[in-house]
């Protein structure tokens, strides 16, 4: 795409300083209104109480010295590191559990020429539709008959009635995209359908894939109602049920740790995401041969 | 569904839990020897008891409290474990619990009250109620109401939380003003020291503090939300449009449009900022700025609860209380740790460094904890006689609970303060009350 | 693509972009192994059929039946009461206030959300240095926890302590502190929804624009080339290509959206529990308020519901859309 439509030729270098500054001048209030409310939340996880409530001061900076303590409420005062560690095993098991189910579902339904497959496909995708505060009562009791309460594995279980509808619908566009010939020529080779399946077309779809378990992580760290319901032990929560439980007492909010602790999982999976990123969007539009 | 399996019983404690349990049990064993008042039936030895509590408002409480269950269960032989959620939470996790018929054997109700609406669901414990009562003085007027149910209790009410006034003693003193003992002093300060940039603030949103405070002004005016047998609402009254006429002008005169946007903590900070000149508020408020500015701290007083028109107070407070499921299988180990707790109610009202207000009358009694011998907080010890709950004078019902989770009451002085009419605000005010208390009839 | 449905598209235009579409497919190979093709199509769907059948659809119903029942959180298996809870909505006048506070936060949350995701995403297609940076940052705040940055823009609406007022105000933009014009972003009936929507936007805009980054990147350049040398605006090559070509992806991405804004009541929740008065009341929190928290479950239910016929219609027909438009 290095066709801009901003620019109007002049000289080719002046084309090209024109094109950057409206680049920078139109990425610059994008960039600012994403990261200040960030810098924010650092700041104040910075800063020392006393230095929050004063209304003549500059918010910006440190008005009084830089303070660890609120890290410091958060490890040694709360369960933080299980939290941690709760969250990123039960995102791993919900990505898990929905490339085991949407993935393969994605395939048949895009693929295999089944009779009934585009109702299915929308039946699964209607699922999606029902929220949570529908749904969080009939659940609990199904997480009690499977003995999973105040668990972090009932999470596991519940989790994925959110990720499974998205990431089939994902899946299901990219193995649109996978050249049919390829399978084909796979099963003339003698494959079977499940070898080609295996063989070729799972190796190709490795962007979508990805995209998928970037999905599953994220709506993993969205959710709120279902940790609240289902797990109360303090060592047991996720980050954001924890976090929101155990540092607003009342009325007083731990604004400090409060803050601290959103960029220490939010900070990471935006790396990750980061890393990820062109492989997500290959992952999305479907991405062989482009 | 082996994928899913527990890969443990969810009732044992984890390893941390055990550890850390254990070696609370190992430091405490030994006074709680020494001190073994009470010998628990044998027949509860082995059992698991499972609380629910809030996220107290002292983190120190919640420590106490964690180690005085801990402490308890070691030496009965029951293992204790205590969850904290916030209390606004609690709601839902209830009914998460009760829907799966499991989860945790005593439960905290604290600023919603949902007794009536799960009694059916819940123990029955008026002979530890009268029980606790008989030996410890009997319980104060007002705590029958949150757990109550057509002459049954079903809940152990173990503390409030009062809302006094909190000024700024320097301020008044500097503009000249007298003591907010009334309402009618409280507005006349707020307005003067309005004008010299304190103004005051009650919140005019969806919060429970909004609740609790419109109400002690509404009753302290004479007015009330039911009759006395909770059956109807009486909002269309006399008193009632006294009260809203005063709001809308303690609001003009006093407050800025700041209110409209406040939650539970928003007075807090503006106490904490030095903005307030008082603020009707629990002492967290007071005592947090011990840390955030020591100045507003030497200065501010408690004050009793302002009185009406008619020199009637009224103080609405937040009562929290215990709860037993039916389907627990603890019952009787559950019974037995509330019994205890309430043995310890003055420990408990001193770990809360006073601001657990007792329901025992022999813990109400002056001096009482922390309180009775704190200069600035002594006035607190006059509140026993004047709390009350929501729906006063009529009992904590399901409907109020309902009108307050909706927040129809601060909701008719905020359009009243935004310049709706009277008569108008009643009328929208009366038929929430009655559509609600219609539905409930019916079902 | 037509793979799963009768080849035949005549939207030739639009085939030519992906040739993939064009390849011919050896049909009559297919048919005599259809059997085995059907039972490897079935047991693959099996998993994520039963898991949603078993976890959604089955609470789905049992949720039906407690809107039509009157259940409380205390009594669950309670009596039919018919369309009762739903007449009893209806009378509500905060329900219709939710309704159509819904309807503004989700569409005036959907239009930003397009125009900012779109600019953005066009943005993102030019080449220039610290576009990796750039990106980067931009999808951070789609990563935080919603429950816990909602916290933080609650702290910086606070009527006192906004950062937001105090950067407007040393702007110039506002009155200082305790006049009329420091703006009280949760307490202003108007305003407050407004803070509402734009925390979801600040939240969901990044996501928007990397949809559309993606679908911009899957139409081939020789297209747009092509399109361009044949006379075609901006515009129409957007509106005639570009469009047409990424629509499944829109479509999915926006459908995702949707029910995330609109079943989603962390934000207003958090922010103010739809108030002031009813000002941001919405139909999520209006149901947990009344369903759980004062616990009348089926009314609860019935309000909560309102939502599933509100978008359940629009959802089918987009997904059947899609069928006809695909590739």
């Amino acid at each position: 795409m290095s066709t801009s439509v901003l620019a109007r030729p002049r000289t080719a270098r002046q084309k090209e300083t024109r094109r950057l500054v409206l680049i920078y001048a139109g990425i610059t209030p994008f960039v600012l209104v994403a990261v200040f409310p960030i810098y924010w939340m650092a700041i104040t996880a910075f800063k020392q109480d006393p230095d929050l409530y004063r209304m003549d001061n500059i918010p910006f900076w440190f008005n009084l010295a830089p303070t660890l303590q609120h890290f410091k409420t958060l490890f040694y005062q709360t369960n933080y590191g299980a939290w941690i560690s709760n969250t990123m095993t039960i995102s791993v098991w919900v990505a898990l559990i929905t490339l085991l189910t949407a993935v393969p579902a994605g395939y048949a339904l895009a693929r295999l020429r089944l009779p009934g497959a585009e109702n299915a496909g929308i039946g699964i995708f209607m699922s999606y539709l029902v929220p949570p505060i529908i749904l969080f009562l009939p659940l609990s009791r199904v997480v009690a008959l499977l003995g999973l309460q105040d668990s972090w594995w009932a999470l596991v279980l519940v989790y994925p009635t959110f990720t499974i509808p998205f990431c089939t619908w994902l899946m299901m566009g990219f193995f649109k995209t996978v050249p049919m010939e390829m399978e084909e020529a796979a099963r003339v080779d003698g494959c079977g359908f499940f070898g080609a399946f295996v063989r070729v077309v799972l190796p190709v779809s490795v962007p979508g894939v990805l995209t998928s378990v970037i999905f599953a992580f994220t709506l993993s760290m969205q959710d709120f109602l279902y940790g609240l319901a289902f797990v109360a032990p303090g060592d047991q929560k996720p980050v954001p049920v924890g976090v929101p439980t155990e540092l607003i007492r009342g009325d007083v909010y731990y604004w400090g740790s409060l803050m601290g602790a959103a960029l220490l999982v939010g900070l990471p999976v935006a790396i990750l995401y980061n890393f990820f990123l062109d492989r997500f969007i290959q992952g999305i539009t479907g991405g062989v041969g482009k | 569904m082996t994928l899913f399996a527990p890969d443990r019983d969810p009732l044992q404690v984890t390893r941390r839990q055990f550890v850390r349990t254990t070696s609370i049990g190992l430091a405490g064993s030994s006074l709680a020897t020494m001190l073994a008042a009470r010998r628990a039936p044998a027949q509860i030895k082995g059992s698991n008891l499972r609380i629910l509590t809030w996220s107290h408002f002292i983190p120190a409480y919640d420590a106490w409290f964690d180690k005085f269950a801990g402490e308890w269960g070691e030496k009965n032989g029951v293992k204790v474990r205590v969850d904290h959620i916030p209390h606004l939470e609690i709601p839902a996790r209830m009914a998460a619990e009760f829907a799966a018929g499991a989860g945790h054997d005593i439960l905290f109700n604290g600023s919603t009250i949902l007794t009536r609406i799960y009694y059916k669901t819940l123990a029955d414990l008026t002979d530890i109620y009268d029980q606790i009562g008989k030996k410890h003085g009997g319980w104060i007027a007002a705590a029958r109401s949150p757990v109550e149910v057509e002459g049954r209790i079903y809940g152990i009410p173990v503390y409030y939380i009062l809302l006094p006034m909190l000024w700024r003693k320097d301020l008044f003193e500097e503009a000249g003003v007298k003591p907010p003992d009334t309402w009618e002093a409280a507005r006349v300060a707020a307005r003067t020291l309005k004008a010299k940039g304190h103004p005051t603030g009650i919140q005019l949103s969806h919060c429970n503090d909004a609740n609790l405070n419109w109400r002690s002004l509404l009753f302290s005016f004479g007015g009330t939300e039911t009759d006395p047998s909770g059956e109807h609402p009486t909002i269309d009254t006399k008193e009632m449009r006294e009260a809203l006429r005063f709001g809308k002008a303690l609001f003009d005169e006093g407050m800025t449009p700041e209110v409209f946007s406040w939650d539970d903590a928003s007075d807090n900070r503006y106490l904490a900022s030095g903005i307030a000149s008082w603020i009707h508020d629990a002492i967290s408020a007071y005592r947090t700025t011990e840390s955030t500015n020591p100045n507003v701290f030497k200065n501010t007083y408690v004050g009793l609860e302002p009185a009406g028109p008619g020199g009637k107070r009224v103080s609405v407070s937040a009562p929290n209380a215990f709860m037993v499921w039916k389907f627990s299988k603890n019952q009787a180990a559950a019974k037995e740790f509330l019994v205890h707790l309430m043995d310890n109610d003055k420990q408990g009202m001193i770990e809360s460094t006073g601001y657990n207000m007792p329901f025992l009358n022999d813990t109400a009694k002056k001096p009482m904890p922390v309180i009775g011998s704190d200069a600035k907080l002594q006035v607190l010890q006059d509140f026993p006689k004047i709390v009350a709950f929501f729906g006063y004078p009529g009992p904590y019902t399901t409907q109020i609970q309902e009108v307050a989770n909706l927040f129809v009451l601060p909701d008719m002085f905020t359009r009243v303060a935004r310049g709706q009419g009277i008569d108008e605000t009643i009328k929208w005010g009366l038929g929430e009350y009655q559509r609600i208390f219609a539905k409930h009839k019916k079902a | 693509m037509t793979s799963t449905f009768q080849a035949g598209d005549p939207e030739t235009g639009v085939r030519v972009a992906v040739p993939l579409g064009a390849l011919p497919r050896s049909g009559a190979w297919f048919r005599s192994q259809s059997a085995r093709r059907l039972g490897f199509g079935y047991a693959l769907l099996a998993p994520a059929a039963l898991y949603v059948t078993l976890l959604v659809a089955v609470p789905f119903l049992f949720s039906l039946y407690l809107a039509v029942s009157d259940a409380t959180v205390g009594e669950q298996m309670a009596g039919f009461i018919g369309l009762e809870n739903f007449k009893a909505a209806l009378e509500m006048d905060s329900f219709w206030i939710a309704l159509r506070n819904s309807v503004v936060f989700f569409v005036v949350a959907a239009v930003l959300k397009s125009l900012l995701g779109t600019s953005l995403a066009f943005l993102l297609l030019q080449e220039f240095r610290g576009k990796k940076l750039v990106r980067a940052l931009v999808v951070i705040p789609f990563t935080l926890p919603v429950a816990i940055s909602v916290l933080g823009w609650k702290w910086m609406y606070d009527s006192q302590f906004s950062v937001v007022n105090w950067v407007l105000s040393r702007l110039g933009l506002i009155g200082a502190y305790g006049t009329d014009a420091w703006p009280v972003w949760l307490g202003d009936p108007r305003l407050a929804l407004v803070a509402c929507i734009l925390v979801n936007v600040w939240r969901t805009f990044p996501f928007s624009a990397i949809v559309l980054l993606a679908g911009f990147t899957s139409v081939p350049n020789e297209v747009l080339d092509a399109a361009k040398v044949d006379g075609c605006s901006f515009l129409q090559r957007f509106h005639n290509i570009v469009v047409p070509m990424i629509f499944p992806i829109l479509m999915v991405g926006f459908l995702f959206d949707t029910v995330f804004t609109l079943s989603d009541l962390s934000v207003v929740y958090i922010l103010t529990q739809g108030g002031p008065g009813n000002a941001t009341q919405i139909l999520p929190v209006l149901a947990y308020q009344i369903g759980i928290q004062a616990g009348n479950l089926g009314r609860g239910a019935a309000i909560a519901l309102f939502l599933v016929p509100l978008l359940a219609p629009a959802i089918f027909v987009f997904l059947r859309n899609l069928k006809r438009r695909e590739y």
